[in-house]
């Protein structure tokens, strides 16, 4: 029973690591800049919604507000690079800490709530750090921030006559919060996460530091997205709040992880694959009229998955019952 | 030697409620307890009082010599106190194997010690066959198994059981009993809420009867139920005075 699990952790390893070479080699065939657009952005949502993944999925607490990590690595990386000159990279780290940080403490009243009064907290803490940010003059208030162009260079992580770099990054983020997750499946947070999440007073009764699991959550869950937010920045060159910090986000990490299958470790990665590339071709093919239709096609099949499939995508590959944890 | 388990003089108020009033007990070495007496006498309070769900209005619990008064239930659970719930609380989503993982974490920090040492354990309890299922999928004696075998995979020194053999066909409730057994002659000692006398009766070394937030008799079972006063507590006056 060991070397079967030994073998199925083998095996998640395995496949990951081809579905990331292919990936990699993809720029090789696809030279149109719209596609690689598409696939740079489902890289990083993939990315983004596993580390959402950490804290709604596997510890059970339902985030709605993680926009805000999301802006908050984005303004952490601008500010320090266009105010201080601290390169990119720093601020990527830097913005990290600081997402991660106040992740924490954020959540030292917050994880006191359960449920549905989390979710609302979270949306609310996303929706007054956008209001800040809209009033902050130091950091550019509504105005936002345009990050200047000094020609392509990767100590500045800015390119202008390719994508294939900001692809490359988008595709080891993606890697990194796959990994990570990976490795903390088999820890004991990873085990104390699903066990604070499916009943948390069988969790506290069994030894489980529930508070400060859901602590370590946030905390590790925050600090990829704020890289990923980092990353966005500089892809996009322009950070204003709605850009960065809009309820969009959010919902965008949510959504691939419960599209997917939420909790797993495949979920995300899977969700992200079909609704990002839907996203952006329903509005490339039906969008930009002002009539929604791209919003309503996108919906639709939203509705439909979710109708068809309420555990995610996953549960099609998921095997009998005898195995045990979908996945 | 001294009571691996002793409440001194605890209390319990909700509001106006007395549900615990004066309780002092003690649990021996290897001792099986029997924790009985009628609906509402206070039972379920006591053991979350024991177990740490939240602190007595008054008093002192000790537990192995320590002051464990106001220690919250993982930290109780660290010192050696394991418990099961009346109401099953079993990790759904989880399979059966890693519910027990998350309990066996508790001694063993590196993840193939605590698969094994879960393992061990469901050979212990029988659920050896059933590792790889989901919790969800298991039938309801499986599950009062699973919630006995995660508290085990802790190493307590101290099982609190919680109606574990409530509501179990004749069959089920005599594999129960028989696990209790084997569980004392593994070292731990148990302390088990229950309302089924006949059960409970043959299998405990001590019975303790609650009545009213009260400890109304305490002794060996044979006494305990010929006791009038527990009759009347259990039956009302017109058997006691038969008796």
């Amino acid at each position: 029973m060991d070397k079967e699990f030994a073998a199925r952790r083998r095996r998640d390893l395995i496949i990951a690591a081809v579905l990331a070479a292919i990936a990699a080699a993809t720029p090789l065939f696809v030279k149109d800049v719209v596609v690689q657009n598409i696939l740079i952005l489902t890289l990083m949502y993939a990315g983004l919604s596993q580390s959402w993944n950490i804290l709604s999925g596997y510890c059970g607490q339902i985030s709605l507000g993680h926009a805000l990590y999301f802006g908050l690595g984005a303004y952490t990386t601008e500010l320090l690079f266009t105010k201080f000159g601290v390169l990119p990279w720093f601020g990527m780290l830097a913005g990290g800490v600081v997402s991660a940080l106040i992740a924490m403490g954020l959540g030292y009243p917050f994880f006191r709530l359960r449920g549905h009064y989390f979710v609302i907290a979270t949306i609310v803490i996303a929706e007054i750090g956008l209001l800040l940010f809209h009033n902050w003059e130091w950091a550019g208030a509504a105005m936002g921030i345009t990050i200047p162009i000094r020609g392509d260079s990767w100590l500045k992580f800015q390119f202008l006559r390719t994508k294939l770099p900001y692809f490359y990054f988008a595709l080891v983020l993606c890697c990194l919060a796959w990994f990570v997750t990976w490795w903390l499946e088999n820890s004991k947070w990873g085990f104390w996460w699903r066990a604070v999440k499916d009943n948390p007073d069988a969790a506290e009764s069994l030894g489980v530091d529930v508070f400060n699991s859901k602590m370590g959550a946030a905390a590790v869950s925050a600090f990829l997205v704020a890289v990923g937010g980092s990353f966005y920045a500089q892809f996009v060159s322009y950070i204003d709040p709605e850009s960065v910090m809009g309820f969009q986000f959010s919902l965008l990490m949510a959504l691939p992880a419960v599209l997917g299958g939420i909790g797993t470790l495949w979920g995300p990665v899977l969700g992200a694959a079909i609704l990002i590339p839907l996203t952006e071709l329903t509005r490339f093919k039906f969008g930009g009229s002002g009539r929604g239709v791209d919003l309503i096609v996108y919906g639709t099949l939203i509705v439909l998955i979710s109708l068809a499939l309420p555990r995610g995508l996953l549960s099609l590959f998921s095997r009998p019952k005898k195995t045990g944890a979908a996945r | 030697m001294t009571a691996l388990l002793e409440t001194r003089g605890v209390w319990q108020r909700f509001g106006g409620l007395v549900a615990n009033s004066d309780v002092s007990i003690s649990v021996g070495r290897g001792e099986i307890v029997g924790l009985i007496g009628p609906n509402g006498a206070g039972k379920s309070t006591l053991f979350n009082l024991i177990a740490g769900v939240l602190p007595p209005t008054q008093g002192s619990i000790l537990f192995d010599g320590e002051d464990v008064t106001h220690m919250p239930a993982a930290a109780r659970c660290q010192r050696g106190v394991g418990r099961t719930f009346q109401v099953v609380k079993s990790f759904e989503t989880m399979t059966v194997i890693d519910n027990v993982i998350v309990g066996a974490l508790v001694r063993n920090t590196v993840m193939r010690e605590a698969r094994r040492k879960a393992h061990e354990v469901l050979e212990f309890t029988g659920l050896a066959a059933r590792a790889d299922v989901l919790a969800s999928d298991l039938v309801p004696a499986e599950k009062r198994r699973l919630e006995v075998a995660r508290a085990l995979a802790t190493e307590p020194k101290l099982l609190l059981l919680d109606e574990v053999l409530t509501g179990l066909t004749p069959t089920e409730a005599q594999t129960g009993v028989a696990l209790v057994r084997k569980v004392r002659d593994a070292g731990i000692t148990v302390l088990m809420v229950e309302h089924v006398m006949e059960i409970v009766m043959p299998l405990v070394d001590r019975a303790i009867v609650l009545d009213l937030g009260k400890v109304l008799v305490e002794g060996k079972p044979a006494e305990v139920v010929r006791d009038p006063k527990v009759i009347k507590a259990y039956l009302g006056d017109r058997h006691a005075v038969g008796a």
